[in-house]
């Protein structure tokens, strides 16, 4: 039971706080985004708004909380973070080449603060949507009466956010201690897995609406590890595994590496022509 | 140099925004009920009754997920692509909709270290 309730907690929250994490690692890392702290933690603040609303529908069964609105909005959002995420780490490649330039030149432009609110809108929705799910499993533990103690779910509850926790210290950590190339792209990889997981969510969530049909799985590699069960499960949260995936996931892979792999190559061409321009691109 | 990321922001933000609002306001779907075959499954505090249902393949299905524990659930199955949070005391569905034939397993995750949270659909 305790492990249950720490595993549960620790692994509702540790998405989120990579997420977090991150943002604020790669915020730390530079004074010229000391700005985007609040934006940062005002999306975090609304998200566990939203997740304490959500989470009192669920518990109320709210028609629209039983219903399929609620799968909709989930894949909106699931959907709506991928993209954003991606959004996120290129325009930070591309910004950390420019950076000093536009230091030297002692601008913020207009274009960041409007770029500060999808760090709002990132940080909301990755609290938002584990944040739901744990607040109903908590407030079940907590109201289970007799049969568990109190003090137990809180004190397993408390280790399990204070591992997630951990994962959060390990990035500031690593923000400071590793050499920014290598902090940077390691983090840089974590979230790219992290919104390819999202896309594939979304996309089952389509499956899973009827949206689009349920396939047949190309293969079967639940042997090596199987995504239903501890481990495997959360690989596939962050990465979006699947043991047997079905075409149309296959396809999101293709299509989302492919993507990816694409705006590397254009991000390195353009650093190429901005390099050999600096006045060109200065005068932006 | 303009940078294609930075003109999509605001549109970005702005299809968010929509997106976000549609799927607050859409009702929830008055899923052709009357046709639709129904299963009754019950979780209590990580026990499933029934552990395994038999399906025909290829049709849509209801199952209608009761919580009668006193803590909550989560009937999920990645390969059905579901995740369903059920409040202690609550009852809620999930619709799935023409399965291949083949096994698929399900679990309540809040309670996945006991045996009788796993469970089967069979699709046949």
């Amino acid at each position: 039971m305790t492990t249950q309730i720490l595993f549960i907690v620790w692994r509702e929250s540790v998405e989120a706080l990579l997420v977090i994490g991150i943002l604020n690692a790669w915020i730390t890392h530079n004074a010229a985004y000391s700005a985007g702290r609040r934006y940062l933690w005002g999306g975090v603040l609304a998200g566990l708004a939203v997740a304490v609303v959500l989470a009192y529908g669920l518990l109320e069964a709210s028609a629209v909380m039983s219903g399929e609105s609620l799968e909709y909005f989930q894949t909106a959002l699931v959907l709506a973070a991928a993209g954003l995420i991606v959004q996120m780490v290129f325009w930070m490649r591309k910004h950390g080449r420019q950076l000093k330039r536009e230091l030297q030149h002692g601008v913020e432009s207009a274009a960041q603060t409007g770029r500060w609110w999808t760090v709002t809108v990132l940080a909301a929705i990755a609290v938002a949507r584990e944040g739901s799910e744990t607040v109903v499993f908590l407030y079940g533990m907590f109201a289970a009466g007799p049969g568990v103690s109190t003090t137990t779910v809180a004190l397993a509850s408390a280790a399990g956010f204070a591992l997630a926790l951990l994962t959060y210290a390990v990035l500031q950590l690593g923000g400071r201690v590793l050499s920014w190339r290598l902090f940077f792209s390691v983090t840089e990889a974590l979230l790219l897995l992290l919104a390819c997981a999202l896309v594939t969510t979304g996309v089952g969530n389509l499956a899973s609406l009827g949206l689009i049909p349920y396939m047949e799985p190309v293969w079967d590699t639940s042997f090596l590890i199987d995504d239903m069960s501890r481990i495997g499960g959360i690989i596939a949260s962050l990465t979006g595994y699947r043991a047997m995936p079905d075409p149309a996931t296959v396809l999101v892979w293709v299509v989302y590496w492919g993507g990816v792999a694409l705006l590397f190559r254009l991000g390195r061409s353009r650093g190429k022509v901005s390099e050999a321009a600096p006045a060109t691109a200065a005068s932006q | 140099m303009t940078h294609p990321l930075r003109i999509s922001g605001s549109a970005i933000s702005g299809l968010l925004a929509a997106a976000l609002f549609g799927a607050a306001l859409v009702a929830p779907l008055p899923a052709a009920a009357d046709e639709m075959k129904t299963f009754d499954m019950e979780l209590k505090d990580g026990v499933i009754t029934p552990q395994k249902l038999e399906v025909e393949a290829g049709t849509t299905f209801k199952i209608i997920v009761r919580n009668t524990g006193t803590t909550a659930a989560e009937f999920e199955s990645l390969r059905l692509r579901k995740e369903k949070v059920v409040g202690p005391g609550v009852t809620s569905f999930v619709v799935i909709r023409r399965l291949s034939p083949g096994t698929y397993k399900f679990y309540d995750e809040f309670h996945m270290d006991m045996e009788s949270a796993n469970g089967v659909i069979i699709a046949k």
